[in-house]
This record gives C-alpha cells, sequence and structure tokens, in this order.
C-alpha cells in the first residue's frame, strides 16, 4: 500500500518535469469534460424536463458518474490501459517483482493530468446540489456519499474486467469501450428514463442503476424505503466477480505466454 | 496514383485481421447510436408541446448517420505514424521522398478512414434500416436529397481530411502534441455537430458554429439527407463546403511547406 | 543430441528436468485473398517452443545460455523466472518450484532484459532504486551499504541523479544492473545486457559480473548473441536449438572440439606460389607476408611451421586461436539450426 503512494509520487514527478505540456493538457482537459455537459445544458434550454427529472436532478447524476470515472481514469488507469502492459511485453516485469499484481498494475500508471476532471465533476455536482431542495438528513448525507463511492467502485471493477480481457487477445478493444463509454453515456441519465429492458441491464448485469438511480429516488424523497439509501452496497458485490476474472486470465497467461 | 492504391490496400488487409475488433467496432456503433436515440426519444416524449428544431425522424436518422458515418465524421482519429514522425524530427526526410509530403499524408489518412468505413458501415446501415419505429433510421427525403447527400458526404470526407492534416501539422509547430490536438479535436467536434446538432445549440453558438467549417462534415451532410435542409439551401451549402475544402487544402499545403523547410533548418 | 555432465553426488541450484512447452499461433498468410479467409476461419498451428530440455546448474556458476532466434531461449527463461508454465516436467531452483511461489520465488531473483527496462524514464535512477528499496523490502543499513558499493563498482555516482532518458544507452545499462542487484538476489537472469553498450560501459559491466560472481557467488545465466560476452564471462556455455539442447559443456572443450582451425600470420619477404598441402584452408597474401588459415585437426601447428620454414624465411609469425562466433557458427550449422 505504502508503496502505491510512493509510486503516485513519482508518477507526479514525472509528469511534472514536462511543465509546459502539463499546463496545456490540464486546461484542454477542462474543455473536454466541458463538452460533456454542453449536451445536457443545451438540450434542458429546449425541454423542461426529461421523464419528469429536471435538469439539476440530471447534472447530479451526470457529476456523479463523472466523478467515479474521473477518479477511476486516474488511479485505475494501469487497468484501463492493461493492453499496454501486455502488448510492450512490461506485464511480465510485474511478474518478476514480489508485490501484488493487482497493486503492481495500480501503480504502473497514475494519470495526474486528469485530474482537472475531478475537480470539474464536485463543481457541478455542489452547483446541482445546491439547486435542489434535499431534506438533508444523516440518511440523505449517507446516501450521497454511498453514490460517489460506488460510482467509483462500479468503473474500478469495469476496468478490471476488460483488463481480463486483455489476456484472451489484446485486439477487440472496442468492446471495452462498448462498456465503459457506452453504459457511462447511459448512467450519466436516471436510468428510468429508458424501457424495462435496460433498467434490468443495469440493475443486474451491471449495477449502475445502484449507482445513481435507486439512491437517488431516495435523495430526491420519491421514495420512502431506507433499502433505497443503501443500494449503492451492491456495487462493491461486483468487484468480487471482477477480480477473480483479472486472477483467472493471469492463470491463463502464466500457461500460454502472450 | 498506384502508391497511394497500395496504402489503401495495405490499410485494409490490416483492418481485416482485427476481426474482433471489427465486430465489436459494429456492435458499439449500433449500441452508441441506441443511446443517443434513447435519450433524445426519452427527451421528446417528455415534452410533446415544445416546439423542436428537428422532427424526431430527422434526428433519428442523423444519429443514425452519425453511426454509420463514424469514421469519417469523427475528427479524433490521430495518425499515430505521422504524429511520431513530427515528434522526433524525421520529418526532415520526407523531403528525400519523391512522393509529395502532403499529399502522401492526405492519401494515408484518407486511406485509413475509407478502409475503415467499408468495414462496418453496411453491417450498422442495415441494423438501422431494420430496428423498428421510432428507433430506425428513415429513408431519405426524397431521391435529390439521397443524390445531394452522397455529394455532400464526400465532400465532407475530403473536408475532414483536409482538416485533419492540418491539425496534425499543426503539432509541429507546438512542443506537445497531446494538448493541442485534444484541444483542436474537441472544438471540431462539437461545431461540427457531432456531440449534439448544431440546430439545438444556443443562438451565440450557433452563429460561431456557421464561421467554421467544421459543421459541412457532419451537420450538413445529414440535415441534407433527412430534408431539415430544402434542395435550394443543400445546394448553396455543398457550393460553401467545396470553398472550404479548397481553402482547407491550401492552409494545409501551406504549413506542410513551412513545416519541411522548419525542419530542414533544425536539423531534424 | 546433447551432452549432460555427471554431477553425482552434488546438490544442484537449478534443475530443469524433461521440459516441454507447446503454443498455439495463429497461422496467418499475407495477401488480400488470405486475410479475407482469415477473417471467418482462423487457422492454428502448435509450435513446440521447449522439447524435453534438461539441465542442472551449481550455485555461482555463470552459464551462457545462447541459440538461434526462436530455439526456446526465452521461454526457457521465462520459466524459470516462473512467468511461465511449462507444460510438463519439473523446475526446481534453490528449492522452490518458480511459478508454484512466485512472490516469494521472485524476491531471490534479479532479472535484466537487455531490451526492456524497470527505470522510470523522466526520473533519476535513484529514485527507482529507493522504490525497489521498499519493494523488496530491504532493511534500511543493508539498503545504504549495497547501492554504495553497487554505484561504485558500476561506477555510476555522478548519474544516477539525473533522469534517466538523459543517460546513454551504457549508462543507462548499468543502472539497470545495479537496480536489479540491490536486493542481493541469489541468481540473476541476464538478457543481452551489452547489446549496444559502447566499449568503455561493456567492460564495466564484464568486469562487475565477474566481481560479482566471484564475491557473492550469485549464479549468473546470460543469454546473448555476443560472443566476446560468452568468452569473457561464462565457463559453461548451453546451446538450444529448435527447441532442444544440443550442447551443455564448458567453454573449454568446446574450443577443443570446433577450434581447431587457427590462424597463422606470417612476416616474410620471401615469395611463394599457392602452398597445396592438407590441412592449409586459406592462404592470403598481406602487405607484409601472408596470411593462413590451419586445421590443426589435420595439420598440427608444429608441422604446418616446420613446413612453412622449409618454403620462406619466417621474420615473425603470429599465430591466433579462431574466433568463439565462428566456432558457434559451425556448431550451428553442425546441427542445423
Amino acid at each position: 500500500m505504502k508503496i502505491y503512494f510512493e509510486s503516485i509520487k513519482m508518477h507526479l514527478k514525472s509528469a511534472l518535469e514536462y511543465k509546459k505540456s502539463f499546463i496545456i493538457i490540464f486546461i484542454s482537459q477542462f474543455l473536454v469534460f466541458f463538452s460533456y455537459y454542453f449536451v445536457i445544458l443545451a438540450l434542458f434550454s429546449k425541454f423542461d424536463n426529461i421523464k419528469g427529472f429536471t435538469v439539476y436532478e440530471v447534472l447530479l447524476t451526470f457529476s456523479i458518474i463523472q466523478l467515479g470515472f474521473s477518479i477511476d481514469e486516474i488511479f485505475v488507469r494501469g487497468f484501463d490501459r492493461f493492453d499496454d502492459l501486455i502488448i510492450t511485453g512490461n506485464f511480465d516485469r510485474l511478474l518478476v517483482r514480489p508485490q501484488s499484481i493487482i497493486m503492481q498494475v495500480l501503480s504502473s500508471k497514475i494519470d495526474i493530468v486528469k485530474s482537472s476532471r475531478i475537480i470539474q465533476g464536485i463543481i457541478i455536482l455542489i452547483i446541482a446540489l445546491i439547486n435542489l431542495n434535499i431534506n438533508w438528513d444523516i440518511y440523505k448525507v449517507i446516501t450521497l456519499t454511498l453514490m460517489i463511492l460506488s460510482s467509483i467502485a462500479i468503473f474500478f471493477a469495469i476496468f478490471v474486467f476488460m483488463a481480463s480481457y486483455c489476456f484472451i487477445t489484446v485486439q477487440g478493444l472496442e468492446v471495452r469501450s462498448l462498456f465503459t463509454d457506452g453504459g457511462k453515456n447511459m448512467a450519466k441519465y436516471p436510468i428510468g428514463i429508458f424501457k424495462k429492458g435496460f433498467i434490468f441491464i443495469f440493475t443486474f448485469i451491471i449495477p449502475y442503476a445502484f449507482v445513481n438511480y435507486y439512491p437517488l429516488l431516495y435523495l430526491l424523497g420519491r421514495v420512502d424505503n431506507k433499502l433505497y439509501a443503501f443500494s449503492p452496497l451492491v456495487v462493491f458485490l461486483f468487484l468480487i466477480p471482477a477480480l477473480l476474472s483479472f486472477k483467472l486470465g493471469m492463470k491463463k497467461y502464466a500457461s500460454t505466454g502472450s | 496514383m498506384k502508391q497511394y492504391l497500395s496504402v489503401f490496400r495495405i490499410k485494409f488487409i490490416n483492418n481485416l485481421q482485427y476481426r474482433a475488433a471489427a465486430l465489436a467496432g459494429i456492435f458499439t456503433q449500433v449500441f452508441f447510436g441506441l443511446v443517443f436515440i434513447m435519450v433524445y426519444i426519452a427527451f421528446y416524449e417528455s415534452n410533446t408541446g415544445a416546439s423542436t428544431p428537428m422532427q424526431l425522424s430527422q434526428l433519428i436518422s442523423y444519429l443514425w448517420l452519425n453511426q454509420i458515418f463514424f469514421v469519417i465524421v469523427y475528427i479524433w482519429i490521430k495518425d499515430e505514424e505521422l504524429l511520431s514522425m513530427i515528434k522526433n524530427g524525421n520529418v526532415a526526410y520526407e523531403l528525400c521522398r519523391p512522393v509529395n509530403f502532403y499529399f502522401k499524408w492526405y492519401f494515408t489518412i484518407y486511406g485509413t478512414r475509407l478502409s475503415s468505413l467499408l468495414l462496418r458501415f453496411l453491417p450498422v446501415l442495415v441494423m438501422a434500416l431494420l430496428l423498428p419505429s421510432p428507433y430506425n433510421l428513415s429513408l431519405p427525403a426524397s431521391w435529390l436529397s439521397l443524390l445531394l447527400f452522397i455529394v455532400s458526404i464526400f465532400i465532407a470526407s475530403l473536408l475532414v481530411t483536409a482538416i485533419s492534416m492540418i491539425f496534425h501539422i499543426i503539432t509541429f509547430f507546438t512542443l506537445d502534441e497531446r494538448g493541442v490536438l485534444t484541444l483542436l479535436m474537441v472544438i471540431g467536434e462539437i461545431f461540427e455537430g457531432g456531440v449534439i446538432p448544431i440546430v439545438f445549440f444556443p443562438k451565440f453558438l450557433q452563429v460561431i458554429a456557421y464561421m467554421l467549417p467544421f459543421r459541412y462534415i457532419c451537420d450538413i451532410p445529414f440535415r441534407i439527407y433527412s430534408g431539415n435542409i430544402n434542395i435550394a439551401g443543400s445546394l448553396i451549402n455543398i457550393g460553401l463546403s467545396i470553398a472550404w475544402l479548397i481553402l482547407c487544402f491550401g492552409i494545409g499545403i501551406i504549413l506542410s511547406k513551412r513545416a519541411l523547410k522548419k525542419a530542414v533548418i533544425q536539423g531534424g | 543430441m546433447y551432452f549432460l555432465r555427471e554431477r553425482s553426488g552434488i546438490l544442484s541450484f537449478i534443475t530443469v528436468s524433461d521440459v516441454c512447452k507447446t503454443f498455439k499461433v495463429t497461422k496467418r498468410r499475407s495477401g488480400l485473398k488470405e486475410s479475407v479467409k482469415s477473417f471467418f476461419k482462423r487457422n492454428y498451428i502448435y509450435i513446440e517452443a521447449v522439447k524435453n530440455v534438461s539441465f542442472e546448474i551449481k550455485k555461482g556458476e555463470i552459464v551462457g545460455y545462447i541459440g538461434p532466434n526462436g530455439a526456446g531461449k526465452s521461454t526457457t527463461i521465462k520459466m524459470l523466472s516462473g512467468i511461465l508454465i511449462p507444460d510438463s516436467g519439473k523446475i526446481e531452483v534453490d528449492g522452490m518450484v518458480p511459478f508454484k511461489e512466485r512472490e516469494k520465488y521472485v524476491r531471490n531473483i534479479g532479472v535484466v532484459f537487455g531490451q526492456r527496462s524497470q527505470l522510470w524514464w523522466d526520473i533519476p535512477a535513484e529514485d527507482t532504486f529507493d522504490l525497489l528499496k521498499d519493494i523488496y523490502k530491504i532493511n534500511e543499513d543493508e539498503y545504504r551499504k549495497t547501492k554504495s558499493e553497487l554505484v561504485s563498482m558500476l561506477q555510476i555516482e555522478n548519474i544516477i541523479q539525473m533522469p534517466v532518458r538523459q543517460l546513454s544507452l551504457g549508462q543507462r545499462m548499468r543502472c539497470e544492473i545495479a537496480a536489479s542487484l540491490l536486493h542481493k538476489p541469489s541468481i540473476l537472469f541476464l538478457d543481452e545486457p551489452t547489446i549496444g553498450l559502447d566499449a568503455v560501459s561493456k567492460e564495466i559491466v564484464r568486469d562487475f559480473i565477474k566481481k560479482l560472481n566471484k564475491e557473492e557467488k550469485t549464479t549468473v545465466i546470460l543469454t546473448t548473441h555476443d560472443m566476446n560476452d560468452i568468452e569473457a564471462l561464462a565457463n559453461r556455455l548451453i546451446l538450444i536449438g529448435k527447441g532442444e539442447i544440443l550442447y551443455d559443456g564448458s567453454l573449454k572443450d568446446l574450443k577443443k572440439k570446433y577450434g581447431n582451425y587457427k590462424s597463422v600470420i606470417v612476416n616474410t619477404k620471401s615469395k611463394i606460389n599457392k602452398l597445396i598441402k592438407k590441412g592449409v584452408i586459406t592462404q592470403d597474401e598481406t602487405d607484409n607476408g601472408y596470411s593462413f588459415v590451419i586445421d590443426t585437426n589435420i595439420l598440427p601447428m608444429s608441422d604446418f611451421l616446420k613446413y612453412l620454414s622449409s618454403k620462406i624465411n619466417i621474420v615473425d609469425v603470429d599465430i591466433d586461436s579462431e574466433k568463439i562466433d565462428n566456432i558457434i557458427v559451425k556448431m550451428y550449422k553442425e546441427f542445423k539450426i
């Protein structure tokens, strides 16, 4: 664990070596991010609600997903870009070190430059929360915290799943974008706006709904059942099959090479 | 000409090798298309009273065409070979080649896009046509619209490659390509109507969009198809797009000449 | 065919017995038609990378592991470092099975892959050293002592504070080697350590490995194409070709078997025609006389010199053993690899 934090320091040191480009990239990340919000803002200037959800409610779900994804994009980038390790053969180097492979993959890439996205996510989150009339109590606070934490967890799990796929082939990486970007684009909106089939998929297959739909309903006061408040915990269970699949992939790698 | 065809051939073969990627790519695009469509349908269904700049069916056609012609419309595609060559200065060696630097890379980028397009576009098109209403791709507004669409999308493919060339060459004059390229490509994507159709922009942004060439890549062709722009308007826009095309070619060639000169002086 | 040295009664440090490894590879062909075909149906071929390979290495040996590309070298090394699991056979190193107890086993080995670096690129090598200290859980005092020893022996005091990307290849390689030894492993795997290095760095690296082996009894397995490395360092040579061990023995024996060609450079003012004598392989004129290549198995050196002096007036003579490179080439030819 200590080594992971040391790696963060070293990644930061590396990035700062290139001061000028660091700044440019930092700024450009703001613009990229802005383009995502742009869609919502532009559409809500023409429409006033989407299936009963108003602009600030959508910004809330949006920012929670973005926040979780951005954090994982920075700190779990090693899994997100796991194909790099396999293709360059550097994965072998990890195997020759006396450390847990998972910790090593996490330490291998930490993309500090994307940190502007986290700041943006937080700002939008705050704006949304301010404009919503939420009756705050201890349960609502817990709900919000769990929503954010589960957002981080779900993308962690998805990244690990996708990395496991790299053990089978490093081609076909676009499948990955189906789950990360595709699912993410849908999860940005309260899942309830979609048809029944998708709600099913996002509840039982990739548990996005437990990140920002069911708990959202509780947060907004639309349901009163405390179960909804704690529902994000389901997402943490999702990590188990993800890590198992990675372990399985490693076993396969050891027996068949790359 | 033969050299350019062989580049195209190699890229096509290359793409075929990655068959898993191709299949996945097809599914990805259909899926992404559906995601956006569902969001828009949800919006339209919730606000049946509101006046919208585009009919739902036209919007859905727009989104499908965006997916089908994704490889042309998506500005984000970077040619890594060219970029790395610019980065480490080997671009000076290109002067030693008999082939005109600009056109060689132009056709390389064009070939890459075209070969990816051919692989993907038919399956996605078929799926889009066969989906149940209202999710499906509608037929074009008229035969004339279809014809004009084909012309405009062809020009769009030339234009996007020319703009892509400019973006790539600009990286030569800036020290770091990651940030600058990202910036340019985001701006390009927004103002071509690739994020949301320009008609949904607030007024002041629409004005900016009209002053830039990007909308001729995505916004114009797809709206010609669905009849959102009438025939007369289509002809005018096609003319404008050709003008922009010539301008972008010109800028690209001038920049590339400058870049090569600079590379020679710097000694690579 | 291979030769195995009998090691009766002595426990080997590394034991490899009857190890096999086969890979499934997709068969690809060039051309547009073939590409379209393979899009729809995949064809596979099986490659036996390693076939019944066996050898034993004692603690403290320096072994040169050579063979042409694709012979199975890197596969064997990967199995020895615990990265790859053999399909059959047994591997035991220092009482452990490499792939079975990876994290424990790997504490004991050091690896230098010539082409791939374990040093962080943009920051000083010393920072990577400090990170390795924590990864291998090295005691602070020991670490300082080991680090200063390695740094002075490899002559990198002035460069470990510079970002690695600013170092020359030779400097970088020396830092790599230092990094791989900070945790005092008992085995060192060196893969092409001197490739692309300048002469000075090569010298430093070779001297260092010799010293390391002598003082710390570190077992070194050296895979390389550079025969000068082998000559300078290894006393034992294992040749692998097409997945099989073709030779396993000392360098001396190898030279005796194949090193029968010797070059003779003669300084003379006399002139002679082409010598027609069995055992004289080549004869060339030089500025100061002649140069010959003699097969000493057919024509012993003393006989040749006697014969030569009967023909010409020898002012000076220079006899050189055959270069190890040529010996290896001959071996490859004989084993048809």
